[in-house]
């Protein structure tokens, strides 16, 4: 008997339906195949199916049974179809009914009859919301995920044995209560505040420029000068996801299985910090079956690259596309797929290889060529995308002590994130009607003569400087945008020199 | 690029050089240059030397001296690489002066590589570019103390050692010239400074006379620079800035500590006086362009 189930496979950030056909043949020799672009882990489904529906106590069929996926020629992967299989072979040998309403199983089968964690949870539920289905059926532990959609029947599942009991009107499994996703968004506490650093006013300065424009930052400092810590902060400075970002953020979280067990939709704000080991396709994503990498992990976040030219070349150039379009577009020969990637870039550096290049104190110890060759690998086209820059000098331990009165004097976190916020909303609605636009950093040329207009005497600033310090064409359009954010976030209309002559000291400096 | 190879490379033997170079030891027989050798250029001439690792004092003091020697008519002769070398030539020829450059390579090998437009001015503006050695000679660790007897050996005013390290090749220059009887001058600098070490150690082994201004060598009154009218047109903050900066260089943050006043002030305040120029950035400090 012929049982067809509703399940799906993901491609990228999309989810497509799958049927699962599953045919228990009395006639033919007793066997089980899985046929339709099926991966080992998708084949390997037979052995986890038979033993947890035995050791759910229900004979196993001897017979022949056969597992079409549709359509055959979308590559299927991971554990996921574990569940409609069982359910189709149970159905098939009479034991259960199917739901009359359209429904959709999703999940990965332990040998003792229970579920396990699945990725990819969010997008189904997504996806059969759009296929009019009511009911799901998926693992108990990542059915939190697709309680956030409305209008769906979520069924937390804890074993095979439950599922069986409701199918056959036995006991049934109670829906999961929809929760409204801006409940969830709320702040959480980052690893340091702003508070707590001492000194480096200069830096927290564009730090909250950065986050208030959505702008990429470059920091050269040498070693202990307060990088690392000055970009863990950064998160509690940034305002919360809103909900559209929100959703979006799950999405790609819910596809690399990153969601714990348990949880819903990602409500921070994503800070991702990969070893400079990492590969292309690490930061990027690829593969075969093309997954997302770093810089979509950053969606909506921030990407900090801590030791920035130690960074594999081939990475780092890769880095051009996304800093630039805002996604990240992946061509395989199946077809090309496209990965958001609308981060903020925080990049830091030493100076030079052993990062004492001209520190007081510790002399470098590196020869010119060495020097020469760090620094080539940071100039070029890849800064040119990063619109502040600055340098991060040591900070002389007995200067902080001898002010340590001014330490109680330093700005809050949650005070700097106010105003970010406050610069943000300016930002929504002004560009509320431009697509793919939502910061300042992400305007286009064409948007600066309408939403960036300099007073005469900011531009005549700028243009001296432009002659002063020999800045590149990108580089002015960088110094507008960020005299933009700075206008905003002092509440102003007009950008003004003020702005101006400020965005200036965050400019570019390598050839100078 | 490379319009310099355009010279043609010519040699001259050790009859023809000047009095002052045939007179040292191990004189070389021959010389290789590009340019217009004409041996009136070393009749007054100073060799300058220093640390290939320039600092923004390094900097300041070339600046400083420059316009006096230029102004007297001094070729300046040194050694073409980074640091000190590269700046006392660029220097030097962005007031038109006559300057010498002495390879530690052959003539047709460009070290550094970023001296490539460098090499082309020295000899439009007169200058000569020399080595000792073939003109495809890949330069050594050895190649480059060799060549410092010849730098010190063609100066006639002397040799001045504006930044050294201990142990640097500026100190071996500085030997050299006292093997040569030639006059030794060192700038003085800080005492904590790397990069002033050797020269402070020369002057307090009195091997090199204390240089604090350029009329020793020059040996005639330098115009003194006024303190200059706009420092009294100066906004009240960038006064403040400016006498502030008069002691050292400072970054951002600590004259954000010293003064007081909020960051985007001083940002402010501190773009607009470089684009005044009156102060621009150097390793991350802000330090007052006329020292």
């Amino acid at each position: 008997m012929l049982t067809k189930v509703s399940s799906v496979a993901n491609l990228g950030l999309k989810a497509i339906e799958i049927e699962v056909e599953v045919n228990v043949a009395e006639k033919g020799f007793p066997g089980f195949g899985i046929v339709g672009l099926a991966s080992k882990a998708v084949d390997e489904a037979k052995e986890r199916v038979k033993t947890a529906i035995i050791n759910s106590d229900i004979e196993f069929p001897t017979a022949k049974i056969t597992v079409n996926l549709a359509p055959a020629d979308i590559p299927k992967e991971g554990a996921c179809y574990d569940l409609p299989m069982a359910v189709g072979i149970l159905t098939s040998c009479g034991e259960i009914n199917l739901p009359k309403n359209k429904s959709f199983f999703y999940g990965e089968l332990s040998l003792d009859g229970s579920l396990r964690h699945t990725r990819g949870v969010f997008l189904l539920a997504f996806l059969a919301k759009e296929q009019g289905a009511k009911d799901i059926f998926v693992p108990r532990l990542c059915a939190n995920e697709a309680s956030v959609v409305e209008g769906l029947n979520v069924y937390p599942v804890d074993n095979l044995r439950q599922l069986i009991k409701h199918l056959r009107g036995e006991k049934y499994i109670e829906p999961l209560t929809p929760v409204k996703s801006e409940e969830l968004l709320e702040l959480l506490t980052p690893e340091f505040d702003f508070s707590e650093i001492l000194g480096q006013e200069s830096a927290k300065r564009a730090l909250e420029i950065a986050a208030a424009g959505g702008h990429n930052i470059f920091m050269m400092g040498p070693p202990g000068s307060g990088k690392t810590m000055l970009s863990r902060a950064l998160p509690g400075i940034l305002p919360c996801l809103t909900e559209k970002e929100s959703l979006e953020v799950t999405k790609i979280y819910s596809v690399t299985g990153n969601i714990p067990a348990g949880g819903s939709l990602i409500r921070q704000r994503p800070f991702r910090s990969p070893h400079h080991t990492t590969s292309l396709v690490g930061l990027i994503g690829g593969g075969s079956n093309p997954h997302p990498g770093e810089v979509s992990m950053a969606h909506r976040g921030v990407l900090f690259l801590d030791e920035f030219p130690e960074f594999l070349r081939g990475a780092l150039e890769a880095l051009r596309q996304p800093l630039e379009d805002g996604f990240v577009t992946i061509s395989r020969a199946a077809g090309s797929i496209q990965f958001p990637a609308q981060f903020m870039l925080v990049a830091a550096a030493n100076p030079c290889p052993c990062g004492y290049l001209g520190d007081e104190k510790k002399e470098c110890k590196c020869n010119i060529h060495q020097i020469m060759n760090y620094q080539k690998k940071l100039s070029g086209p890849i800064l040119d995308r990063i619109d502040l820059h600055l340098n991060v000098p040591s900070v002389d331990v007995n200067k902080l002590m001898l002010n340590s009165n001014q330490v109680n004097n330093c700005e809050k976190s949650p005070a700097i994130r106010e105003r970010v916020a406050k610069a943000r909303k300016v930002q929504q609605e002004r560009f509320a009607k431009i697509k793919g636009v939502h910061s300042n950093s992400y305007m286009k040329n064409r948007h600066l003569n309408e939403f960036a207009q300099l007073t005469p005497a900011a531009n005549l600033l700028l243009k001296q400087a432009v002659n002063k310090f020999a800045l590149s064409a990108r580089t002015y359009f960088r110094l507008i945008k960020v005299s933009r954010t700075i206008a905003d976030l002092a509440s102003s209309l007009d950008i003004n020199d003020g702005h101006v002559a400020e965005a200036l000291q965050y400019r570019i400096r390598t050839g100078e | 690029m490379k319009t310099w190879n355009k010279y043609k490379i010519n040699q001259i033997t050790k009859a023809d050089f000047p009095e002052q170079l045939k007179k040292i030891k191990n004189c070389p027989e021959r010389l290789f240059y590009r340019g217009e050798w004409d041996n009136k250029i070393f009749d007054k001439s100073l060799a300058i030397v220093g640390s290939r690792r320039i600092t923004r004092y390094g900097q300041a003091v070339v600046e400083k001296f420059m316009p006096d020697l230029v102004a007297d008519k001094i070729t300046v002769i040194s050694g073409f690489m980074y640091g000190i070398d590269s700046e006392a030539h660029r220097k030097c020829l962005e007031l038109g002066g006559i300057t010498v450059a002495v390879l530690g390579g052959g003539l047709d090998i460009l070290t550094p590589s970023e001296n490539d437009d460098l090499y082309t001015k020295i000899l439009e503006n007169g200058g000569l570019v020399i080595s000792e050695y073939e003109a495809d000679f890949k330069p050594t660790l050895w190649s480059f103390p060799q060549r410092n007897r010849i730098v010190s050996g063609l100066s006639t005013k002397g040799i001045l050692v504006v930044e050294a390290g201990m142990k640097s090749g500026s100190l071996i220059t500085a030997r050299i010239g006292l093997e040569q009887k030639k006059m030794i001058y060192a700038v003085p600098g800080p005492i904590n400074s790397l990069s002033s070490m050797g020269t402070n150690w020369l002057i307090k082994e009195k091997w090199a006379e204390i240089l604090t201004d350029i009329e020793s060598i020059t040996k005639r009154k330098s115009v003194m620079v006024q303190e200059q009218l706009w420092d009294d047109n100066l906004p009240p903050l960038q006064k403040k800035i400016y006498n502030l900066l008069k002691t050292e260089p400072m970054s951002v943050d600590e004259i954000c500590r010293k003064t007081g006043i909020r960051v985007t002030e001083i940002n402010l305040a501190v773009t607009m006086m470089s684009l005044n120029n009156l102060v621009a950035e150097f390793n991350g400090k802000i330090g007052l362009t006329n020292v």
